[in-house]
């Protein structure tokens, strides 16, 4: 048998390109529709996880899906916000506790989440360095995402400019990491946190710079009834520091400031059921279960799953022929070889066997490749599937 | 060599063999080649010299008549007994070398301990396969493909091949044939040599007439009988 191996294997390496297309073609039918399947048991199960943790979401009447995708997944689906005066009115009804979630900007590539401090505990994240959010201007990073930046405490990031080529636009805040949480496998691990003042402050609602009533009038344009016009050379802050931090202010109604969502927490079952049918009639904003939405959309990733089988299998069928068909021509290419091992005096079951060999190396390779590729698949292809399904969604 | 008797090499008597589609039949009366003789086989093309070596390996069963080969009664031993027999006791050099490109040298001399199980490849008998190699001037190409080797150079392999399970038997089917004049002589001097060297009998198809006074005995095809050199 070792004989038979050895000329297998000398065959197959000699002739390595048509070895390892047959081998990449093997792996690919012996391991996507196994991986695609558990990839997609294992998000949907993810994915529905953080959905049932999640009791009820406030937002603005629209697409349900983008709302949910939106406030527990931050992925930016840019659903309509609510303003925080609504998270107040629900809050105001006594029935259930209210945490608003804005995202819209970037930090670096990952999503910047402003919230409120009852976020942290709701979501049972821990800290794993630092402290929490205590002022202004500060924020605190999820696992991953401190990971990739290789930030801690005391370290500083800046906001993505939402608007790269608008000199008008908002300016890039810079952030102070005070914390670090503790991974806990999901959206979370790879947002950066902010109080919800601090995110509106990147958005521009809100800005701080130095004070007008002691500038000088190289600054000051004019002056009238208590009105201020100052010129561009207005020292902007970029920062909240504890020297600067009475110097930002918001412009108008902070309540009417958007929200992309408020998680809604009900303090009981029955305070639930009372808010649920409080805004069915709702015109301009929706209550939902995000369980009920997640599972919707479960449901479609099923029925998408199942095509998606049918297809891969149809490909391996096709594959499976090929290989045959390449082998059987390999065989008549080989038929000097093996009449030449037929005179020498090698027995059927002996040419037989070398045959097999060069299969059964090349089914070998296939389901290791496959089975490398599902490890690795396991371990990356969760959060890949869920972001690729919520992007796309 | 095996536990095979060594007197005759070869003998065949009342031989009658015929394919099974028809068209051609060889018929031989009694044909004995001895012990470390060196035999040519001759004939004009279709005259049945290939069928000849087939049999006497058993490559092809007579429809009658007796081969011994080596003191064993081919011709009785069934398909697997003919096949493990003829790897254990003869060696074949072919005319087109038929090596194997997807091995080098010294796999392709160590080839037929490959294919069956009662040849075991151990230290010894690769040290013989290099001495041999040695012996036939490859010692320099022993990790070379066949496609990098020139006609005489293949051949040479082709021979060591053939000597590497020391047959007492050497069948060779015209194996200059695709060779130039120089390096012809060449080779056939080298297989003359190591089967001499060997008390190795061999029993050579050729065309070439001139070649025939370097044999012992001459088998010719056409009057179907043996006739001494």
């Amino acid at each position: 048998m070792r004989d038979s191996i050895y000329l297998a294997w000398r065959y197959l390496r000699h002739h390595r390109t048509k070895t390892l297309l047959l081998v990449l073609s093997l792996s690919v039918f012996l391991g996507l529709p196994l991986i695609m399947r558990a990839m997609s048991r294992a998000t949907q199960q993810s994915l529905l996880s953080r959905a049932e943790a999640t009791p009820l979401l406030l937002g603005k009447k629209g697409s349900s899906l983008d709302l949910v995708v939106e406030a527990l997944y931050f992925q930016l689906k840019g659903a309509e916000p609510i303003t925080k005066a609504d998270v107040d009115g629900l809050q105001a009804m006594d029935l259930a506790l209210g945490i608003p979630i804005r995202t819209g900007l970037m930090a670096r590539g990952f999503p910047l989440v402003g919230t409120s401090l009852d976020y942290f505990p709701f979501r049972k994240l821990r800290m794993t360095e630092g402290r929490g959010l205590a002022m202004m201007g500060e924020c605190i990073l999820g696992a991953e995402a401190a990971e990739a930046l290789g930030l801690g405490p005391g370290d500083a990031l800046l906001t993505s400019p939402s608007t790269l080529f608008d000199l008008a636009g908002v300016y890039p805040l810079k952030l102070h990491v005070v914390g670090i949480l503790e991974p806990s496998f999901g959206p979370d691990d790879e947002a950066v946190f902010v109080d919800l003042r601090t995110a509106w402050v990147a958005e521009g609602m809100g800005h701080g710079h130095q004070d007008l009533s002691s500038a000088g009038p190289d600054v000051v344009l004019k002056r009238k009834e208590g009105t201020v016009t100052a010129n561009a050379k207005l020292i902007q802050y970029n920062e909240i520091t504890e020297a600067n931090i009475e110097s930002f202010h918001f412009h108008g109604d902070p309540s009417s400031y958007p929200v992309s969502a408020a998680i809604v927490v009900p303090h009981d079952e029955k305070s639930g059921v009372l808010l649920r049918g409080r805004f069915v009639d709702a015109e301009t904003r929706q209550l939902v279960r995000p369980a009920q939405v997640v599972d919707s959309l479960n449901k479609q990733i099923f029925r998408f799953e199942r095509i998606l089988e049918i297809v891969v299998w149809t490909v391996g069928l096709a594959t499976a022929v090929m290989f045959v068909l390449v082998m059987v021509l390999s065989w008549r290419l080989r038929a000097e070889e093996l009449r030449t091992m037929t005179r020498l005096g090698c027995s059927r079951w002996k040419a037989a066997q070398i045959m097999g060999s060069e299969i059964a190396l090349m089914v070998g390779a296939s389901v290791l490749i496959a089975g490398v590729f599902g490890i690795v698949m396991a371990q990356y292809g969760e959060t890949w599937l869920q972001t690729l399904i919520l992007r796309g969604s | 060599m095996l536990g095979y008797s060594r007197q005759p090499v070869i003998s065949l008597r009342g031989v009658c063999f015929e394919y099974a589609h028809g068209g051609f039949s060889l018929n031989v009366g009694e044909l004995t080649v001895a012990s470390g003789t060196r035999a040519a086989a001759i004939g004009p093309s279709g005259s049945g010299k290939t069928t000849l070596l087939n049999l006497i390996s058993g490559i092809e069963r007579p429809g009658s008549g007796e081969v011994s080969t080596a003191g064993v009664r081919v011709d009785r031993l069934s398909s697997a007994g003919r096949r493990s027999f003829r790897i254990t006791t003869i060696g074949f050099v072919f005319q087109e070398f038929l090596l194997l490109e997807y091995l080098d040298v010294l796999d392709n001399i160590l080839y037929p301990y490959r294919l069956h199980p009662e040849l075991h490849l151990n230290a010894s008998v690769r040290s013989r396969a290099r001495q041999l190699a040695s012996d036939l001037g490859l010692a320099e190409l022993l990790a070379r493909r066949p496609s990098e080797l020139s006609q005489g150079e293949r051949q040479r392999v082709a021979i060591a091949r053939a000597l590497v399970t020391a047959p007492s038997l050497i069948l060779a089917d015209e194996p200059t044939g695709n060779l130039d004049p120089a390096t012809k002589q060449q080779a056939l001097d080298l297989l003359f040599e190591q089967c001499e060297a060997r008390s190795t009998t061999l029993l050579m198809v050729t065309h070439d007439h001139g070649l025939l006074d370097q044999f012992a005995q001459i088998v010719d095809l056409e009057t179907l009988r043996p006739a001494e050199a």
